[in-house]
This record gives structure tokens, sequence and C-alpha cells, in this order.
């Protein structure tokens, strides 16, 4: 409700300095929540809610990024010089995303964590709006449509869950009353659930069979959209669709789960890695990264055990560095005012810090040392062999080098050849528009060499329940 | 009577599938929404006084007037007529009948003590149909349509279970219909004026 008002209100101020502070404040307020959440985490948040360890920590990441991204978007109103209903509706739009994402990861009711999730697309839609053009128009229509059919069937998922539960006398919601109940459940509803609900939500996630809305979106919206699209609205996606995975996890049905997660992420990351060679757009070919991303994370999941620390670790790894990836391109769209790669060249002799940025957040997301996500990986195929998937893994080695490979011809490009059609304003190369980017890259070494024992011990705990 | 509204609903579906003037499909929008009423009305009878409220409010003032009139209202003033769908006249109108056809005989299979055949009959026809219209036609109004379709099938499938789910969830689900159906119905506008046209296939500016 707070979140509801505080949108609104926003989107009548109007004022340029005033509705910044509006953002800021509420993301201010969400920081002081979490602060006392941390007191009971494990406990529950009234009737629907639940202060989950996942939850928290994925907001830790929202608060963070959202910080970032409204900090760059005052630089960006003032670039672009952006009208003032523009920005208002924005910035409202930020405000109710961000109290949407919240949503889904304390949610401990099914039926609100879709109503969470919708409310997600809506605020989306907002933000993909931003620019009023024909690709943004474009972008928009297709997003607003795929995800609301994509919502209607995860809901038509959910009812099919209500159908099961209904035949046990069972009506409760709630995650824990599922998950007790679960097993005495008709396991062919319940893998019409599953299916629906991961078909539903593979827009957020990023994933097959809906991915293609969610990657125009992030080349259609400002890069600094991109940035929260591609790492908390994919989080929420992942906490949602492990919701489900979680209550199931004790019924038959979990070798089958396993097996859908396996095909999902497999397809997922050969389009990904078939996209990666050809596309010349720079925002598009970060949106296929985090497509590659969200494969590994589901195939880590998909095969237990380790497989599940290394997929939640590298989904805080990826937040950090793809957001810090796509605040950067937009940085570097004011000097070359350009997306694609044959105008944009000499980046690190042009903007070091920048370019400094750019070639760390590249040896992140191909995890090369010291990237935190070569630890990951490292571990996903540790789960693999543990699980005997000695030619998946070998497969999947091959994908990812082609990944890194199509990576490498353009970012290096980018990095260190000069190119002839490049335009370049000086004036939009800011050094110090980057320090916050360079953070958030460090985090990612951190947290992957160092593996910070309240980030590893929570997410243990949280993943404890589930089988191995 | 339930038999009677059911088989209304199915009969409306098998006329959207067919139709090829745009304007044609604000009256059968209109007729779903009031059969979603009456059915909503014969079978929730145990639920609360609030409850039946919001449902009435979501099928007659939502689905049977609000979003008849709004389609009315963006599409004012445009050529109704359909272009370049690959399956037309009949041939969509056997396609219907033959997507009931596979939801009744899924909906049989199934064995469910507590599944009702015809509601669920009704509800993934009305999902499959809804389906096949927006892959079948290129007008992006036809596009909302479909997802409007597509809902009510969501809608029939809820009640099929007793609205179990919680007050304040309902509301949402409404909230985001009107919300989404508004949304759409202003970027269609803008994109109307932008592009000149509301064929889908103009919408290919993003690519790789």
């Amino acid at each position: 409700m707070i979140t509801v008002v505080m949108a609104v209100i926003t989107y009548f101020v109007r004022h340029r300095v005033l509705t910044h502070v509006m953002v800021l404040t509420y993301l201010a307020g969400l920081g002081f929540i979490a602060f006392n959440l941390y007191e009971h985490l494990g406990e529950p948040l009234g009737e629907y809610f639940y202060c989950d360890r996942l939850g928290f920590i994925f907001l830790i990441i929202l608060i963070i990024v959202s910080v970032l991204s409204g900090i760059h978007y005052i630089t960006f109103v003032e670039y672009r010089n952006v009208p003032r209903e523009a920005m208002a509706l924005h910035n409202a739009g930020t405000i109710f995303f961000t109290g949407a994402i919240t949503g889904v990861l304390f949610a401990q009711h099914f039926g609100v964590l879709w109503t969470a999730m919708e409310a997600t697309t809506l605020g989306a839609s907002i933000l993909i709006y931003h620019n009023r053009n024909q690709h943004s128009l474009e972008a928009t229509w297709k997003y607003v449509f795929i995800a609301s059919i994509g919502i209607a069937i995860a809901f038509a998922g959910i009812l099919f869950l209500g159908l099961a539960a209904h035949k046990i006398g069972h009506v409760d919601f709630t995650f824990a009353a599922i998950k007790s109940e679960a097993s005495r459940l008709n396991p062919v509803w319940l893998k019409a659930t599953f299916l629906l609900v991961l078909t539903g939500f593979s827009v957020k996630m990023s994933l097959v069979p809906l991915f293609t809305v969610d990657i125009d979106a992030k080349d259609a919206s400002p890069s600094l959209v991109g940035a929260t699209l591609s790492s908390v609205l994919m989080n929420a996606g992942f906490i949602a669709m492990i919701r489900f995975y979680d209550a199931f996890s004790l019924t038959s049905i979990l070798p089958w789960m396993n097996n859908v997660l396996l095909i999902t992420g497999m397809l997922s990351l050969v389009l990904s890695a078939s996209y990666l060679l050809k596309v010349r757009n720079i925002k598009r070919l970060f949106a296929y990264s985090s497509m590659e991303h969200a494969s590994l994370v589901t195939i880590a999941f998909s095969c237990g055990g380790i497989g599940y620390l290394a997929a939640i670790l590298h989904l805080i790894m990826h937040s950090f560095a793809k957001a810090s990836l796509f605040l950067q391109v937009s940085q570097m769209h004011r000097i070359y005012n350009s997306k694609w790669d044959e105008s944009i060249g000499s980046y690190l002799r042009i903007n070091p810090l920048g370019g400094l940025v750019l070639l760390l957040g590249f040896l992140s997301i191909i995890a090369m040392p010291p990237s935190g996500m070569l630890i990951t990986e490292l571990m996903m195929f540790q789960a693999l062999v543990a699980k005997s998937y000695w030619w998946l893994a070998a497969v999947i080695l091959v994908l990812v080098l082609v990944i890194i490979y199509g990576l490498a011809v353009r970012l290096l490009g980018i990095l260190f050849i000069k190119k002839p059609g490049a335009q370049i304003n000086m004036k939009g190369a800011t050094p110090w528009e980057s320090v916050l980017q360079l953070v958030l890259i460090v985090m990612v070494f951190y947290i992957g060499l160092f593996r910070p024992e309240f980030i590893v011990n929570n997410i243990q705990k949280a993943l404890e329940v589930l089988p191995l | 009577m339930i038999n009677f509204v059911i088989i209304s609903f199915i009969i409306t579906l098998i006329y959207i599938a067919k139709i090829e003037m745009v304007k044609s499909y604000y009256p059968l929008m209109a007729a779903q929404g009031v059969l979603l009423f009456i059915l909503s009305f014969l079978e929730l009878q145990e639920t609360s006084a609030l409850q039946l409220i919001l449902i009435l409010f979501e099928t007659l003032i939502f689905k049977a007037i609000f979003v008849p009139l709004f389609l009315q209202a963006i599409t004012k003033g445009r050529a109704h007529r359909h272009q370049h769908s690959p399956v037309k006249g009949y041939y969509s109108l056997l396609l219907a009948l033959a997507l009931i056809v596979v939801s009744f005989v899924i909906s049989h299979q199934m064995h469910e003590e507590f599944l009702d055949v015809k509601y669920f009959t009704a509800a993934t026809s009305s999902i499959f149909i809804g389906l096949f219209i927006a892959i079948n036609n290129r007008d992006l109004v036809t596009h909302l349509i479909a997802y409007l379709v597509i809902e009510n099938g969501i809608f029939l499938l809820s009640i099929a279970l007793g609205g179990e789910m919680p007050m304040f969830v309902n509301s949402a689900i409404l909230l985001d219909i009107f919300t989404s159906v508004l949304i759409m119905g202003l970027i269609f506008n803008r994109l109307k004026d932008h592009f000149e046209t509301t064929d889908a296939t103009h919408l290919s500016q993003l690519k790789d």
C-alpha cells in the first residue's frame, strides 16, 4: 500500500529534484526495513509473507542495484533532457516495480506470489516504455502482451495445484501447507503446475520459451532499466520458480522437475550461444549473455546437491556483474551515440576507468580469474559430474567456449580497436560515473573468491530443506 | 441452466474464432462477460457478499460493459477488416471446433472426481482458441482480444475450483486485467499514431 501511495505521489511530483528524492527515500526506507528484518530471519511476516533467508539476500541486491540505477538516472535525465512527465512516470514505475519485486521475494502464498509477479510485469512495462519512440513502443507492447499471457498461463498452473489440493480437502495455498501435503497430491497435476509456472515465468528468467520479449525489452529501454531487468527481475523469476520446486521437492516428481529444468537450461544455452555469435548490438549482446547465465543457473539447479549453492551464488554475482555492465553501456552510449559495435571502439583509451569496468565485467561474465563466477561454474560442473552427466558437461563446456568467443570478438574490439565509423563525444566521458560500477565488479570478485560467511550460511540454511 | 450457459459460452468462442471484422468482436466479448457472470452467480452462491460484488464488477461491469466500449473507442475510425490471416473463414471455424473436441477429449480423459468435465472443456477451449486468435491474426486489437479470451478461460477454471483464492488475490486479478487492458489500449493508440497501421508485422524493428 505504501509502495502504491509513494508511486502515485512520485508521479504527480514533477519537480526535477524532488522526484529523484522520492525514489531514493523509498529505497532508503526499504533499506531500513531490511536492516530490521535481519533480526527476524525465518519468521512469518503476517498471513501471506515470510522473512525468507533467500528473499533477504535478494532484497539486499535489489536495494543496491536500484540505488545505483536511481543515481544513474539523475545523470541520464540531465544528459538526455528527459521531459518531466516521462521522468515522473519512470520514477513512479521504479517504486512500483521495486515494491512488487519485494513482494515476490517474501511471499509465502502461491496466490500472493503470482499477484506480486504480475505487478512486476506492469512495473517493468512502465520502465521499458521510457524512451517513447518506435522501438520502446514495440518492445513494451510485446512485453505486456507476452508476459501477461505468460502470467495467465502460470495462474492456470496455480489453479491446477488448487484442483489437486481440493481432492484431499486441503485448500491452503501457503508454501508450507502445500509442501507438507504435496506427497498426497496427484503427481499429474503437480507436473502440470510446474510446467505451466516455468513457462509463464520464463519471461522473467530470460529462458526458453518466452525469452524473446525480455531481450527486446532490454534493447529498447534505457540501459539502466536493462540493468534492473537483467538482475533483480531475473532473480525474482528464479525465486518464484524455486518456491514451486521446493514445495514439490518431497514428491515423486522431483527427478521429472530436474529433467525439465535441465532441458530448459540446455535449450536456452544453445539458443543464447547461437545468438551471441551473430549479434552486433551491445545491449542485445549483454541480454543474451544474461540468458546464458540464466541457463547455467537452471542447469546447476537441476543437478541438486552442490548445484543448488552454485546456482544461487551464481545468480548473486551475475546480478552485480550484469548491472555494472548495463550501467556502463549507458555511459558508453553518451560518448558514441550508438549501441552497434561497428561504431564503438578504443573505449579503454577514450575512457580508461569505464574501459576498465568493461574489461573486468567482461572477465566476470566469461568466468575468467579473478571472477567469482569461475568458482560457481566449476561447482556446476562438479554437480554435473556427480550426476554422471559427463557428455552433458562436455557439451556445456563447448557451448560456453563458443559464447566466450562471441563475447570476446565484440567486447575486445570495442575496448582496443579503433573503429572508423565511430563519432566520439568526449563530453560524455565522465570517469567518476564508472566508480560505482567498479565497486559492483569488485563485489563479484570478492563474493566468488572469499565466499562471505553471511551469504553462504544463509543460502545453505535456506536450501537445506531441499533434497540432495 | 448451467449446461445451457456453458454451451452458449462455447458457441461464442466458435464465433470469435471465425470473425473477420474487428467490430464484430465487441458484442461477443460483452456476451461472454454476461455468461461468466451468470455462471459464477449460479456456482458461487456460498461465497461472501463482498466476493460476489467483486465478481459482479469483474464480469458484468468490466468484461461485459467496459472492455467492449473501451475497444470500440480505441479502434474508432479504422478499417475493420483483418489482413493476411493464414487461416480464414470456415477453415478457422473447423479449427475452432477441432480445438473444442480436443479440449473435451482431454477433459474426459482426466478421470478426476473433482473435475467438472464441462467447465474444464469450456475453460481449455477458451485458452486454446485465445492462443489460436493471437497466432492467426496480425491485427494488434485481435491480440488484445485473444488475451481477454484466454483470461476468460482462466476465470472459468477458477470458478470450477470454487473461488478458493483469498479475497485480495481475486481483487489483484481484477486489477491486473484492468491495468493490462488499459496499458495495452494506451500503447495501441501510440502504435497506431507512430506506425500508421495496426498490423503486427510492422512491429519487427527490434532485431539482432
